[in-house]
C-alpha cells in the first residue's frame, strides 16, 4: 500500500512538472516557437552546442511496442552519488519524431537523492525515444531505444 | 552456483555428453512408416527422475485433425535458417528427417496429402491422455509436471460455443498443472478468471500488470507470478510470461487495465528470487513469447534452466542452448507432446533429455474416457458443426508467410459479398487443414476464424494509407530484431498483388503494389473490408448495414458455390529469396 501511494504521489509530481517545463528550461535563447523545435535545435537549445555522450550510466526504460502510443509509460534512472560535487542536474525526454519532440524536462538538486524520473509520454508514430541528462560536472549523457507504435493485427 | 552448472552444460555439450546437443535428436525418422510402432512413439532413453511434459498453442483441438506445416517461412535475413524460421526441405536438412517418415508429415508440409493419407488424422486429447498416462505409469505420478505454454482455449466452434468451458474440462482432463495464456484474453478479463475457477491448473504471469491509476490493483500483479512446485524430489520455480503483446495484437478492450509487455527486468528478479530466496533446484519460464523472442530472452535474463515457449507454433524435435538456457517448443494444434526428463543432483540440472512425440492418432490408440468427454462436449453442437457446406478442389491450408489457400477462400467469401476494392484476413497462424476432394464442415470455418471479436468491417481508406499499413505489418513480421516482431504472419490480401524485398528498409519493402489489377494511386479512396484486426481504427465511413461475422460470410458463400476451387497461386511475389524456406546464409534452399 504505501508503495502504491508513493507511486501516486510521484504521479502527481510528474504531472506539475510536466505543465511547468517550457519556462524551466528555454530561458533566454528561447526561440519564438519553441514547440516547433527540430530534435536538433531542441537539444542545442538545452546543451548550447556542447556534445553529448551516450552513457550506460543512463537507464532508459520503455517498451519495445508501445501498448498505446497515447500513453507510453518511459523511466529514465542515472547512476550517480547525488552528492553536492557530483549529481544529475537535469533530464529531459524527448520523443525525436513527434511534432513537439520535446517531452518532460526535470530540474533535480542532491536533496532528490536519487536521480530518477517516470512519466507517460504521447508517440505519433514510430520513434526513437530519447533520454537527454545534465550533470553537475557540465557534461550531457544519453540513452536512447526504439518504440514501436502500431495499429495491431495479430499472430 | 548456477554458473558452474552452465559451465557443465557447455562442457557436456562440447563432448557430445548431451545426447541432444550432438546432432542426432531422439526421433523415430529411420523408420519406415509401415515399422512404426507406439513403441517408437513411446521409446525414450529416460534421464533423471523428474519429468515435464510439454504442450502449446493446442488452439482448442480436442479432436484430431490434419494440419500441414508452413512451405513458405520468410525471415530478414539474419535470422534465416534459425530455428523458428525453418520449414519443408530446410527444416528436415536442420534435424536430419528422412523424406516421407512420420516425422517429415508431421513436421513439413511435403509430401502432405499422400502422408495424411497414409498416418491419418494428429493430435487430440483422447490420444495425448494414453501417451500422457503411459509416461506417468513409467515415471511415477509424483515425478510428472504437466505444463502448457497457452493459446489453448480458442481455435474451434465448441471453443467458441462454450466460452471456453469446454477446453478448460479436456484440460483437467489432461491433468494440465500450470498454464499462461494469450487468446485466452480475447474471452474477455471477467471471463478469464470465471474459467480460471473451473481450471485445476494454476495460470501463472509475471507480465501482467494493472495500468488504471484508479484501480487498485495499479501497479500491482494481476496473477501470481510464480509458482514452485515439487516433482521428482526436486523443488521447481516455475515462471509465467504470457504473450507480451496481447493488448495490440487482440482488441484493447478485452484487457482494459492491464498492461502486457515483455519484462524483463522483473524476470530476471524472479529468477534471482526462486534461486536465492526459495532454492530451488531449477528454473524453468513457462513461455508464451515465441520461438524467436525467447532466444533472446535467454541472452538477456540470467540464471534460467529451461523455457517452454509457444506462440509461433514451431515444431521443434531438438532443443537449443543459449548462453546455458535449453528452450523447447511443442509446435501446435495438439501434434505434439514435449516430454522433458531432468537429472537433478545436488540441487543442480546436471543433465537432460528431450523427444518432440507426435501425437499419432493412427498409432497412439485413444483413450475410451477421452473420446466420451469429446462427444459430450461436441453433442450440444454436432447438428451446426457437422453440416458439409461443401467441397473443396484443391487442400484448403492455413499458415505461410504470405498467402494460404484457406485464407484465400475467406477473402473471396468477403469481396464477393461486400463488394469491397480490397479484403485483409489476419495472418494468425492457427487454423485447420481440409484435403483436396473432401467436404468442407462448419467446424472447419471456425477452426479458420472461430474468434470473439468476428465481424468483417467495410470501410474507406486512402491509397497512401492502405501503403503505410502494409509496410507497418510488414515490419512487425521481417523486423530483424525478434524484440520487435509480433510474432504473426503477414495479412492475406484479397484484390491486391503485390512485390516484397524482406531485406528492405522498413517503409520500403513493398513494391509493385496493384488494387484489382492496377497500380495503387495514393490519393484514391477505396474501400476496404477486414476482420480480426484493428484497420477499422484507421478507416472512415464505415458501411455499419454490412458489418456480418466472418464465419457466416464463409460460410454462405461455401454454401453458394458447392464446390470450391481456390488457385494455389499466391499474390506476392517475394523478390530477395528464391524459394519459401531458405537455409542459413542463404536467399535459396
Amino acid at each position: 500500500m504505501q508503495r502504491r501511494s508513493f507511486l501516486r504521489g510521484l504521479g502527481l509530481i510528474t504531472a506539475a512538472s510536466a505543465v511547468i517545463t517550457p519556462t524551466m528550461v528555454m530561458g533566454a535563447e528561447a526561440p519564438a516557437g519553441p514547440n516547433a523545435l527540430s530534435i536538433d535545435d531542441a537539444i542545442k537549445a538545452i546543451t548550447g552546442g556542447k556534445s553529448v555522450v551516450a552513457s550506460p550510466k543512463v537507464h532508459l526504460k520503455a517498451p519495445e511496442i508501445a501498448e498505446n502510443g497515447a500513453v507510453v509509460p518511459v523511466t529514465v534512472e542515472i547512476d550517480s552519488p547525488m552528492t553536492d560535487a557530483d549529481h544529475v542536474k537535469a533530464i529531459h525526454i524527448f520523443a525525436t519524431k513527434n511534432s513537439n519532440v520535446r517531452c518532460a524536462d526535470v530540474m533535480l538538486t542532491p536533496m532528490n537523492g536519487k536521480a530518477m524520473f517516470s512519466s507517460r509520454v504521447k508517440l505519433g508514430s514510430s520513434q526513437e525515444v530519447m533520454a537527454l541528462v545534465e550533470t553537475s560536472t557540465g557534461e550531457f549523457l544519453s540513452a536512447s531505444q526504439n518504440v514501436k507504435v502500431t495499429i495491431g493485427g495479430c499472430g | 552456483m548456477d554458473i558452474s552448472r552452465r559451465d557443465f552444460m557447455q562442457i557436456a555439450a562440447a563432448l557430445g555428453l548431451v545426447t541432444v546437443s550432438n546432432g542426432f535428436a531422439q526421433t523415430v525418422s529411420g523408420k519406415s512408416p509401415a515399422n512404426i510402432s507406439l513403441k517408437d512413439l513411446y521409446d525414450f532413453d529416460a534421464k533423471g527422475k523428474l519429468t515435464l511434459l510439454h504442450m502449446c498453442d493446442i488452439h482448442a483441438h480436442i479432436k484430431p485433425l490434419y494440419w500441414r506445416e508452413p512451405s513458405t517461412l520468410i525471415s530478414a535475413p539474419n535470422l534465416v535458417g534459425t530455428p523458428g524460421f525453418l520449414c519443408g526441405e530446410s527444416f528436415a536438412k536442420h534435424y536430419g528427417l528422412e523424406p516421407s517418415s512420420l516425422d517429415a508429415y508431421f513436421d513439413t508440409h511435403m509430401d502432405f496429402e499422400t502422408l495424411a493419407k497414409k498416418f491419418g488424422k494428429m493430435g487430440g486429447i483422447a490420444h495425448m491422455k494414453t501417451l500422457i498416462d503411459e509416461i506417468k505409469r513409467e515415471r511415477g505420478d509424483e515425478n510428472v509436471l504437466f505444463l502448457d505454454s497457452g493459446d489453448t482455449w480458442q481455435g474451434t466452434g465448441v471453443a467458441l460455443k462454450t466460452a471456453g468451458e469446454a477446453i478448460v474440462k479436456a484440460q483437467n482432463y489432461l491433468g494440465v498443472d500450470v498454464m499462461v495464456g494469450h487468446w485466452e484474453f480475447t474471452y474477455g478479463k471477467e471471463r478469464v478468471q470465471e474459467l480460471i475457477g473451473m481450471l485445476d491448473a494454476k495460470f501463472i504471469s509475471q507480465n501482467i500488470v494493472g495500468d488504471d491509476p484508479f484501480e487498485d490493483e495499479y501497479e500491482e500483479l494481476i496473477f501470481e507470478p510464480y509458482t514452485i512446485e515439487e516433482r521428482g524430489d526436486a523443488k521447481i520455480g516455475i515462471i509465467g510470461q504470457s504473450f507480451p503483446f496481447t493488448s495490440t495484437a487482440n482488441p484493447k478492450e478485452f484487457t482494459e487495465g492491464w498492461s502486457f509487455g515483455l519484462r524483463l527486468d522483473t524476470l530476471q528478479e524472479y529468477v534471482d528470487e526462486l534461486r536465492k530466496e526459495h532454492k530451488v533446484d531449477c528454473v524453468v519460464v513457462l513461455s508464451h513469447d515465441g520461438f524467436s523472442v525467447d532466444q533472446e530472452v535467454a541472452r538477456k535474463v540470467h540464471g534460467i534452466d529451461f523455457i517452454l515457449s509457444g506462440h509461433t507454433h514451431d515444431p521443434s524435435p531438438k532443443p537449443i542452448t543459449i548462453d546455458g538456457t535449453v528452450i523447447v517448443i511443442a509446435g501446435s494444434h495438439g501434434k505434439y507432446i514435449g516430454r522433458l526428463d531432468i537429472d537433478i543432483k545436488d540441487h543442480k540440472v546436471k543433465d537432460y533429455e528431450y523427444k518432440l512425440i507426435p501425437i499419432a492418432s493412427n498409432i497412439i490408440p485413444a483413450d475410451p474416457e477421452g473420446v466420451k468427454l469429446v462427444d459430450e462436449l461436441y453433442a450440444p453442437f454436432d447438428k451446426e458443426l457437422n453440416e458439409v457446406l461443401g467441397k473443396t478442389k484443391g487442400t484448403l491450408y492455413k499458415r505461410d508467410t504470405f498467402f494460404s489457400t484457406f485464407d484465400q477462400l475467406i477473402n473471396d467469401a468477403i469481396m464477393d459479398e461486400m463488394k469491397c476494392d480490397l479484403s485483409f484476413t489476419p495472418g494468425y497462424r492457427w487454423g485447420t487443414t481440409v484435403l483436396a476432394g473432401d467436404d468442407i464442415l462448419m467446424d472447419n470455418v471456425y477452426e479458420m476464424c472461430g474468434i470473439t471479436y468476428p465481424n468483417v468491417y467495410t470501410f474507406e481508406l486512402k491509397g497512401d494509407r492502405i501503403a503505410q499499413l502494409l509496410e507497418d505489418i510488414a515490419d512487425n513480421v521481417f523486423n530483424a530484431n525478434p524484440l520487435y516482431q509480433q510474432g504473426g504472419d503477414m495479412s492475406r490480401l484479397g484484390g491486391v498483388t503485390y512485390d516484397i524485398t524482406v531485406s528492405a528498409k522498413a517503409g520500403e519493402r513493398i513494391t509493385a503494389l496493384k488494387i484489382g489489377g492496377k497500380a495503387i494511386d495514393l490519393k484514391k479512396t477505396y474501400i476496404v473490408s477486414s476482420w480480426g484486426g484493428n484497420l477499422q481504427n484507421a478507416g472512415e465511413n464505415l458501411q455499419e448495414e454490412k458489418t456480418r461475422a466472418v464465419y457466416d460470410v464463409t460460410r454462405d458463400y461455401i454454401r453458394r458455390k458447392k464446390v470450391v476451387d481456390v488457385s494455389n497461386k499466391g499474390n506476392v511475389r517475394l523478390l530477395d529469396y528464391d524459394c519459401g524456406c531458405p537455409v542459413k546464409g542463404s536467399t535459396s534452399c
